[in-house]
């Protein structure tokens, strides 16, 4: 493909991003960062880990962004119980009286799924959290004797943070294969809060989702576009030096004279962010970067990213991870603000 | 002041006494008595001691100017002028001897002999001995102290017999070094005491350099204190960043420095890193006046470091534009609008 092809078709692809985000915005109102970055995961093929309270919209957010990229869209609750061959397949008796084995939701889809739904996934056993941390990694599955793929699948899963009980903490190397962890937040505008209320139109969810536009992008195109943009989109010595120095300061952040008040920082992290977490950052950049009309990445795409894409990676003391994301917050700022660059 | 002992007046009459009380046991009674008193009265060849004037030497003394304020350590120098007639001679073993220091009662007058020189000057019919003594004083007390350069007496020699000349005592006082009691400085004004002034050149020229070096220091701490600048806000961010910037080449080398430089500035002003100008002037709102130019640094600053192909919106030579910009800030630094 010639540059000048490439060029256009990321220009175009771009347009078709942007009228993406406007449809969802549409329909999930007041949560216009979280629809950038999903859009940014989406770009940058990356799995992720929505945080936020019951009834916030998560589900509503992801159905509208499955219609908006086409694809198979499959969801599953996590729940004590569930064990990994409930993602593969379930068995039941039929009417006639004999057993019958139908696939499960992630083979459903087959190729085509493109958006995955974890609901609740740190109430699964650690052994869901590994055939489904297997899948993120390498997009197949060994079932009845035959390798399935998933090329175009994206996992989005989310968690309670505030409910702990018959809950299972997502260990670190398990947080470490999403791309981001998306706060889902509910909206502080009063005129957005009274909406959700009284307006009629956010009362049935399905009818709320067939208000986007489906397929406007296709998601079978997604990876190739991936590839292409992060080609396109320039790193600079400069800024691959400023990333450099955001690597190391998250993992010895007192070096960098990051200080937080109530935490011994030379003892807080216990290990930073890791070499697949920061190649994740900054394909996330170089979306954001494109996303915003730019053939190069600069210190704003990294810092509209880097806590989405870093906070959840670092392990801290246990004596601070009760204060987890309080605390990561500070540390992500506090680097931000001590690494200059140039 | 030259204090001159004469004995001249005083015919030699060492037997007169014993010629008296032989006429008195002549005479018997009252009138031997009567007679004695006047015998007594007019004999003025007895000295004030008792020891005859020998009309064979003469006797003269040239003592210290004052006879007051003399202190422990203190040293007094008489000269004592012997004109002793031919044939008579002076026996120098009979001299004061250096250290020695007259007893009496067993007790040390606490004033020394602490040098003797003696100067002879033969004449036709007289010799002339002039002796130099020195004493010094070893003796000091809380209140002003009697004291005396003591009588000496030395031997003369001739005609096969030996005399001796009594040299007169010389009295003086011994201050105390430190006043005792309530004294009105005001009051003691004697002309005897003399001001009692030290050399304090060198102390003087000690306390100069020592000024010196303290106000040196005093510079050098000033200097430290005020970030390595001469006056208030010299040494800012910006200032120190506009100096700097002068000398850089209008190189893209230069222009590179340049800016990186002046990110240092924002940086440090700023207390953290700066990436745009809505974060800066949040914080420091004198700025308010280079907003704009801050926006087109941030842009030339993207196109040096990370985009080189985007538009910065400066004309002409970007060094030049850079120089200005910085001045501004330092201007906005200083108060300046």
């Amino acid at each position: 493909m010639s540059s000048t092809t490439a060029d256009s078709q990321l220009t175009d692809w771009r347009e078709h991003a942007l009228k993406l985000e406007s449809e969802i915005n549409k329909v999930v109102v007041g949560q216009e960062r979280p629809v950038r970055l999903i859009t940014t995961a989406i770009f940058a093929r990356g799995h992720v880990l929505l945080e936020g309270d019951v009834g916030v919209g998560k589900t509503t957010l992801l159905r509208a962004f499955t219609r908006g990229i086409g694809g198979g869209y499959e969801r599953i609750e996590g729940t004590i119980d569930l064990m990994p061959n409930d993602l593969v397949y379930h068995t039941y008796l039929g009417e006639d009286g004999r057993p019958h084995v139908d696939a499960g939701p992630l083979l459903r889809c087959g190729e085509s799924l493109a958006v995955f739904f974890f609901n609740e996934i740190n109430r699964a056993r650690p052994q869901v959290h590994s055939l489904l941390l297997r899948v993120m990694a390498e997009r197949t599955l060994s079932a009845f004797n035959k390798e399935h793929y998933f090329p175009h699948m994206l996992v989005f899963a989310d968690r309670n943070q505030v409910e702990k009980e018959e809950t299972f903490d997502i260990p670190s190397a398990a947080r470490d294969r999403f791309m981001m962890e998306i706060p889902i937040a509910v909206p502080s505008d009063p005129d957005i809060m009274e909406s959700l209320i009284f307006n009629t139109r956010f009362h049935n969810a399905d009818k709320l989702v067939e208000n986007v536009q489906p397929d406007v992008l296709h998601y079978d195109k997604l990876n190739s576009i991936a590839v292409n943009l992060q080609d396109h989109v320039q790193a600079s010595p400069t800024l691959r030096k400023y990333a450099l120095e955001l690597w190391l300061a998250t993992r010895h952040p007192g070096q960098y004279g990051v200080k937080i008040d109530g935490v011994d920082i030379n003892r807080l992290v216990l290990a930073g962010a890791s070499p697949r977490g920061m190649s994740m950052m900054l394909r996330a950049a170089r979306v954001n970067a494109w996303l915003n009309n730019r053939d190069a990445v600069l210190p704003e795409d990294i810092h509209t990213v880097f806590h989405e894409t870093v906070a959840h990676r670092l392990v801290f003391s246990p004596v601070y991870e009760m204060r987890r994301t309080e605390i990561a917050r500070e540390l992500l700022s506090g680097i931000v603000n001590a690494v200059s660059a140039p | 002041m030259k204090k001159l002992f004469s004995n001249a007046k005083t015919p030699n009459a060492p037997g007169i006494p014993f010629l008296t009380f032989g006429l008195a046991r002549r005479l018997g009674g009252l009138t031997g008595f009567i007679v004695m008193l006047v015998a007594l009265a007019s004999a003025p060849a007895f000295a004030e001691d008792g020891i005859a004037v020998d009309p064979r030497v003469s006797v003269k003394t040239i003592e210290p100017q004052r006879d007051v304020g003399y202190s422990v350590g203190d040293i007094l120098e008489r000269t004592i002028i012997l004109e002793a007639k031919k044939p008579y001679v002076l026996l120098e073993t009979s001299l004061p001897i250096a250290g020695n220091d007259k007893k009496r009662r067993g007790k040390g007058s606490g004033v020394e002999v602490r040098d003797v020189k003696l100067e002879t000057t033969r004449g036709i019919d007289t010799t002339t001995y002039t002796l130099h003594l020195s004493y010094q004083v070893f003796t000091n007390n809380i209140v002003a102290k009697p004291a005396n350069l003591p009588a000496e007496f030395v031997k003369f020699g001739g005609e096969g017999k030996n005399f001796q000349i009594r040299i007169p005592s010389w009295s003086f006082r011994i201050s105390p070094l430190a006043v005792y009691g309530s004294v009105v400085v005001e009051r003691d004004m004697s002309g005897f005491r003399g001001p009692l002034t030290l050399d304090a050149t060198r102390h003087h020229q000690l306390l100069w350099v020592a000024l010196g070096i303290l106000a040196a220091s005093l510079l050098g701490l000033l200097y430290v204190l005020g970030t390595s600048s001469w006056l208030p806000r010299m040494g800012g961010p910006f200032a120190r960043a506009y100096r700097d910037l002068k000398k850089l080449p209008t190189t893209p080398e230069g222009l590179s420095h340049g800016v990186s430089r002046l990110h240092q500035a924002f940086n440090v002003t700023a207390g953290n890193s700066v990436f745009d100008r809505t974060a800066f002037l949040s914080r420091k709102p004198g700025f308010a006046p280079v907003g704009h130019e801050i926006d087109q640094f941030f842009g030339l600053s993207r196109t040096v470091f990370f985009e080189p192909t985007a538009p910065h919106g400066i004309d002409g030579d970007a060094m030049a534009w850079l120089r200005k910009f910085c001045r501004r800030c330092r201007d906005c630094e200083r108060g300046l609008k």
